[in-house]
This record gives C-alpha cells, sequence and structure tokens, in this order.
C-alpha cells in the first residue's frame, strides 16, 4: 500500500518531466529504424521474409545491452539521494512511509518511467514490422520487450541502491557512471583480453578452468551479459530448453544468469538500504 | 532583573513519570493551571503526546542536544523556543526519527519513535524543517498523496479552503510561492486528523496575515484535542496560543513555563520609550528615584524606561519637571521578549516581536 502510494507518486513526478516524452521519441525512432533498415538489409540479402526476432537480435548489442542500461541510470541515480538534497524527502517520511517502502517504491516507480516509454516506443515500430517485410512475431516480441523492462528494472535497482547509500548528489552521479563503464566496458574488455592474458588455448594449468569458462563466469556475474545470454536464448527460442547431455553446460549458465539478474534486482536496493535505514537525514 | 534562571539538571533521568517535580522545573509545576481546553479534554488525557528522556545527540565532538528532558501531554499546545541552532531541529527530526540520538529514549503518544516509526507518523501531522515540495505535482496531488499514505479519508479541496489554497490546487506547487508551499505543507500535516501536530518553524515564509491564520488553525486543532507542538524562533508568534513553552539555547532547555508563568515571573514591566527634544543623565535621576522604575537610559532624543505599568504617568512628569519636553512616548510590553532574548543568548535589540527575522 504504502509502497505502491510511494511509486505511483514516483511516476507520476517523472511522468511529468520532459524526460519522458523525449525517451517514448527517442525509442520510437530508433526501434523504426531498426525495423526498416532490417527489413531491407535482411531481405535484400535473401529472398524470404524475415522475423522481427531476427532484428530484435540484431538490436540486442548496441541499443539494447548499451542505451537502456545508460538511460535506467540516467533517470534513477538520483531517486534516494535527489529528494534528500532537495528536503522533499522530509515530506515524504513525514508521512507513514518506512525507509524500505521508500526504495522499494522507488524502484518501482522509476522502472515504470523507464518501461512505459519503452513499451511506447516499441508499438508504433511493431506496427511497421507487421504492415512491412518482417514477419511479426508478437510473443517474441513482447517477450523481448518484458526482458528489456527486467533490464531496465535491474539498473534501476543498482542505481537506486547507489542514490540511497551516498548522501551527495554529486557521488551518486559518479557512481552511476562508473557503474555503466564497468559493466558496459570495462568487464567486457576484460573478458575479450582474457585469451590474450592467460595464452590462448586452454589456459594456464593452474587454472581449474578452461579460458572459455572463465569468460562465461564472468559474462554472467555481470547484469549487461547475463542479459545478453538469456535474451539471445530467448529470441532464439531455447531459453531454459530441455538439454541434452552435450548441452548442460548451456543450461546451467543459462539458469545462472536468470538467477545473476534476480540477485542484480534484490541486492544493490538492500545493501543501500543497509545504509540507508541507519543513516541521519 | 533577571533573578530567576531554570535549569535543567545535567544529570540522566530516569524515564519514571512518576517521580516527584523538581523545585527547578517550573513547567511543572504550572500543570495544574493549564487551560480550560485541556482539562475538558480529560477523558483522552493519561495519554503523552511526547515524552524524552535523558536525550543526547552528538554529531562527532558537536553536541547538538544534551540531556534533554521534555514532556507535553496530550492536548496541549507547546511552543518550542530558542535561536536557530540551538537544536530545535535536531530534537523535532528525532520525534520524527529522521536523526537518531545518541543516548536516551523518544516517545512519541506513547511509541517509542526508533521503533515504531511508522505507527507514530500514521497518527502524527508533520510540517518539517528544510522540506521541499515535488514540483511538478499539483498542490491536490500532493494531498491526494497525503490522504493515500495515511489511508484517511479527507477532501484535498477542504483542506486546500482550511489554508488559504483555494483555486490553486490545480497548479504545480513548483509555481507555489515560499508561503504557499508553507500552506500546502501544513494542509498535508492536518490530513486524517492526526493527534499530534509537529510543526518546526511554522510561520517561515509567511506574511503577518498568514501567521495569524496559521496560529488560528493551531488553535482549531488543539481545541478538537489535538497537541500541537511547534517551533519558533520568534515568542511572538507562539505567546497567543501556547499553554506552555520551552526555551532551548546550545542544546539545553534553559526555561519551561506557561506564558502566564513566564509573565508573573518577569513582573508586569513595560517598557517606555519617550522622544523628547535633548536629555542628559542629570534629568534621568527624578526618573530613576521613582517607585516602579527599574532602569532608565538615554540615548540621545530617546529615553528608554522599564517600569511597571502604573509608573509611565510620573515618568513623563518627572522628566517634565526636569526641563524636558516630551515629544511623543510609545510602551512596549517586551518583557518576555527580553526574557526569550536572555535566555536565547542573544543581545541584539528586537524592537518587533512578531517580525520574523528569517532563516
Amino acid at each position: 500500500m504504502s509502497v505502491e502510494a510511494i511509486a505511483r507518486k514516483d511516476f507520476r513526478d517523472a511522468v511529468r518531466s520532459r524526460w519522458l516524452l523525449g525517451l517514448a521519441v527517442l525509442f520510437v525512432s530508433i526501434t523504426t529504424a531498426f525495423m526498416l533498415i532490417g527489413a531491407q538489409f535482411l531481405s535484400g540479402s535473401e529472398a524470404q521474409t524475415f522475423s522481427t526476432s531476427a532484428v530484435l537480435g540484431f538490436m540486442n548489442g548496441g541499443f539494447t545491452t548499451g542505451l537502456v542500461p545508460l538511460i535506467a541510470l540516467v533517470v534513477a541515480h538520483r531517486a534516494v539521494v535527489g529528494e534528500r538534497e532537495s528536503g522533499s524527502l522530509k515530506l515524504l517520511l513525514s508521512l507513514p512511509h518506512s525507509r524500505v517502502d521508500v526504495v522499494t517504491g522507488k524502484v518501482l516507480g522509476r522502472t515504470a518511467a523507464v518501461g512505459v516509454p519503452l513499451f511506447v516506443g516499441f508499438l508504433l515500430p511493431a506496427l511497421v514490422a507487421a504492415l512491412g517485410p518482417l514477419q511479426f512475431a508478437p510473443l517474441d516480441y513482447l517477450g523481448y520487450l518484458l526482458l528489456m523492462v527486467v533490464l531496465a528494472a535491474v539498473y534501476v535497482a543498482i542505481a537506486v541502491g547507489c542514490s540511497a547509500i551516498t548522501s551527495s548528489g554529486t557521488a551518486a552521479v559518479a557512481a552511476a557512471i562508473g557503474v555503466y563503464f564497468l559493466f558496459t566496458v570495462v568487464l567486457g574488455g576484460i573478458n575479450n583480453a582474457l585469451p590474450f592474458v592467460l595464452g590462448l588455448g586452454g589456459g594456464p594449468s593452474w587454472l581449474p578452468v578452461t579460458i572459455g569458462e572463465l569468460q562465461t563466469l564472468l559474462q554472467v556475474l555481470n547484469p549487461t551479459g547475463a542479459f545478453k545470454i538469456v535474451s539471445r536464448e530467448f529470441l532464439a527460442g531455447t531459453l531454459l530448453a530441455p538439454p541434452s547431455v552435450e548441452q548442460q553446460f548451456q543450461q546451467v549458465t543459462e539458469a545462472a544468469a536468470v538467477l545473476m539478474l534476480g540477485v542484480w534486482l534484490v541486492a544493490p536496493p538492500l545493501a543501500g538500504l543497509a545504509r540507508f535505514e541507519r543513516a541521519d537525514l | 532583573m533577571y533573578w530567576f534562571r531554570f535549569r535543567v539538571p545535567h544529570t540522566v533521568d530516569t524515564a519514571d513519570d512518576r517521580r516527584p517535580t523538581p523545585p527547578w522545573r517550573v513547567g511543572a509545576q504550572n500543570r495544574n493551571t493549564l487551560p480550560n481546553h485541556l482539562t475538558e479534554s480529560a477523558g483522552t488525557t493519561g495519554m503523552t503526546a511526547i515524552s524524552l528522556s535523558g536525550v543526547t545527540k552528538r554529531y562527532g565532538d558537536i553536541v547538538a542536544v544534551r540531556d534533554l528532558d521534555l514532556r507535553v501531554e496530550s492536548g496541549e499546545i507547546y511552543g518550542f523556543l530558542g535561536p536557530n541552532g540551538a537544536g530545535k531541529s535536531t530534537t523535532i527530526n528525532m520525534l520524527l526519527d529522521f536523526v537518531r540520538p545518541t543516548t536516551g529514549s523518544v516517545e512519541v503518544l506513547s511509541m517509542d519513535a526508533q521503533r515504531e516509526p511508522t505507527a507514530v507518523r500514521r497518527r502524527i501531522g508533520v510540517l518539517p524543517e528544510g522540506y521541499d515540495v515535488y514540483d511538478r505535482l499539483t498542490g491536490r496531488q500532493h494531498l491526494e498523496f497525503a490522504v493515500e499514505s495515511k489511508t484517511a479519508d479527507a477532501d484535498p479541496d477542504v483542506l486546500l479552503d482550511r489554508v488559504g489554497l483555494a483555486g490553486a490546487g490545480g497548479r504545480k506547487a513548483g509555481d507555489y510561492s515560499k508561503g504557499m508551499r508553507q500552506r500546502l505543507v501544513l494542509a498535508m500535516a492536518l490530513v486524517g486528523d492526526p493527534d499530534l501536530l509537529i510543526l518546526d518553524e511554522p510561520s517561515t515564509g509567511l506574511d503577518p496575515e498568514g501567521a495569524k491564520e496559521m496560529r488560528e488553525i493551531v488553535q482549531r486543532e488543539a481545541d478538537r484535542g489535538a497537541a500541537v507542538f511547534f517551533s519558533s524562533h520568534v515568542l511572538g508568534q507562539v505567546e497567543t496560543v501556547c499553554d506552555r513553552v520551552g526555551i532551548m539555547r546550545d542544546g539545553e532547555l534553559v526555561a519551561e513555563d506557561s506564558i502566564e508563568g513566564l509573565r508573573e515571573a518577569v513582573g508586569t514591566g513595560e517598557r517606555l520609550i519617550v522622544t523628547v527634544d535633548a536629555a542628559g543623565e542629570g534629568d534621568l535621576t527624578e526618573v530613576r528615584e521613582l517607585d516602579g522604575v527599574e532602569s532608565a537610559e538615554v540615548d540621545g532624543d530617546t529615553v528608554t524606561v522599564d517600569c511597571d505599568a502604573e509608573a509611565k504617568t510620573a515618568v513623563v512628569a518627572a522628566l517634565g519637571e526636569a526641563g524636558v519636553e516630551v515629544e511623543d512616548f510609545t510602551t512596549e510590553d517586551t518583557s518576555l521578549e527580553d526574557l526569550f532574548l536572555h535566555y536565547a543568548g542573544e543581545e541584539s535589540d528586537v524592537t518587533a516581536p512578531t517580525t520574523e527575522v528569517g532563516q
């Protein structure tokens, strides 16, 4: 009840900012562009119709995993500390809300603030896709949209967690930038560099796992990496498919990736709360 | 002229409510002279609105509040006075669980403020200090949020009307003036008929008319049976409505009494300010010897005399006899303000007690 009230208030507040309209426009244009280009490119290269899922898979690399986390971080990094700095948090906490309610409500409200423009932004392109040469796969399309909202929620959760830990808006900005570079640039870079650092092939003998397994582990631990695994398998229609013997590792990886997304969704707000609960405002 | 001082003991008190009243707690002795509306609502008494016992708050080396004991009975209007930085807001923030005491216990409506903060806030209304409104939400949306949060059944428009914001509910709160924001947050505090109102510097940003309306609302809430605890750094804003006042200085409660008690303790002194053509020290000899005159000072063409109300005519007459031409005179009932300034540790001359000094 209390969480819901805060989430709704937060969404109402965010929805009136021009940010959200801008986001929706951005999503519409980018997705439409991808659909049009994808339709041209794919139908041109091979003489058959392609599913929208193929386009989504194409978008998965740059747009989704690059832009969605960035937007989520931008929208949510001041969620708690911004209210703390301005003083509106005192208004919020003068009402019968606990600090747990505040952090939870913020995660939900800001997720909605990114999720709604995402949905709006993908509806129009879906029409374009359905009427155009692409074969529209509605369930995959909707499922992928929901996955994107999960990705947004994960980064909102990380941002809100950071926002609850710190008492300075500047620190929250720094944390958001740090999180973005760590997960989209640094960890990916380390992953790519691993074979060169540890030596190509099976890797050094002291390493109990192969380099490939180490890379997978690193990817699973990284929320963006985990999302890439989950979304790729989802679009391919093999997410958590019953394993044959040789696919067992693959299935464990997928399950771990799903689990890690859940961990990233819950752990940062909890860590933020641990600090926020004890803080003098 | 300040022949009495209330001291709050520096020892840690136990939370035993039935301990005998220490002689230095003048305020406690005045409880049997509480105004009518308090004794009338005796059916709901027996519950304490606020009870602080042995509360200390340290920020590193700085002690913001030192060993504070304070009780506010249900239905009582308590004025919490002191200059900025005396520890008033820290105390209020501890009542609201914004800030946790280093030692001591804080109870609001007989609930522990740290253990049950949401239960406490469900039954109180708050106008906090240093708040900000949600710029993009309208006034009405703020109230809807408060009503929803308190699961109350209140009409936002009725509340807007009560605080003088009728017609402004559809506007974004970001476009409100400071005074309008203050009214809006007061309206949010009134949602759900709280048992206790905690108002931190409620007159900030209000013009004299607005401050008067605020006092009327406070009075009406008290008549309904709510306790009101409000802070101010200006005595003039609280003396007309408060049953009791407490004065904070450097984190300690240095005085606590009813307004009547304070008035009695200080005497019925008035300050007479006489504008004259010219006067010297010698002209004041006669005046100083008059009955009921406490002190007399001259500064150029102004003679300032602290005296009993009955002595005023004699003072003016004595000045005339000394050959001083009296051009004009005004009186100020500033003894309470003097008392406050004395305890608050300010030496500055405040001539208009009801004027907001500003934050």
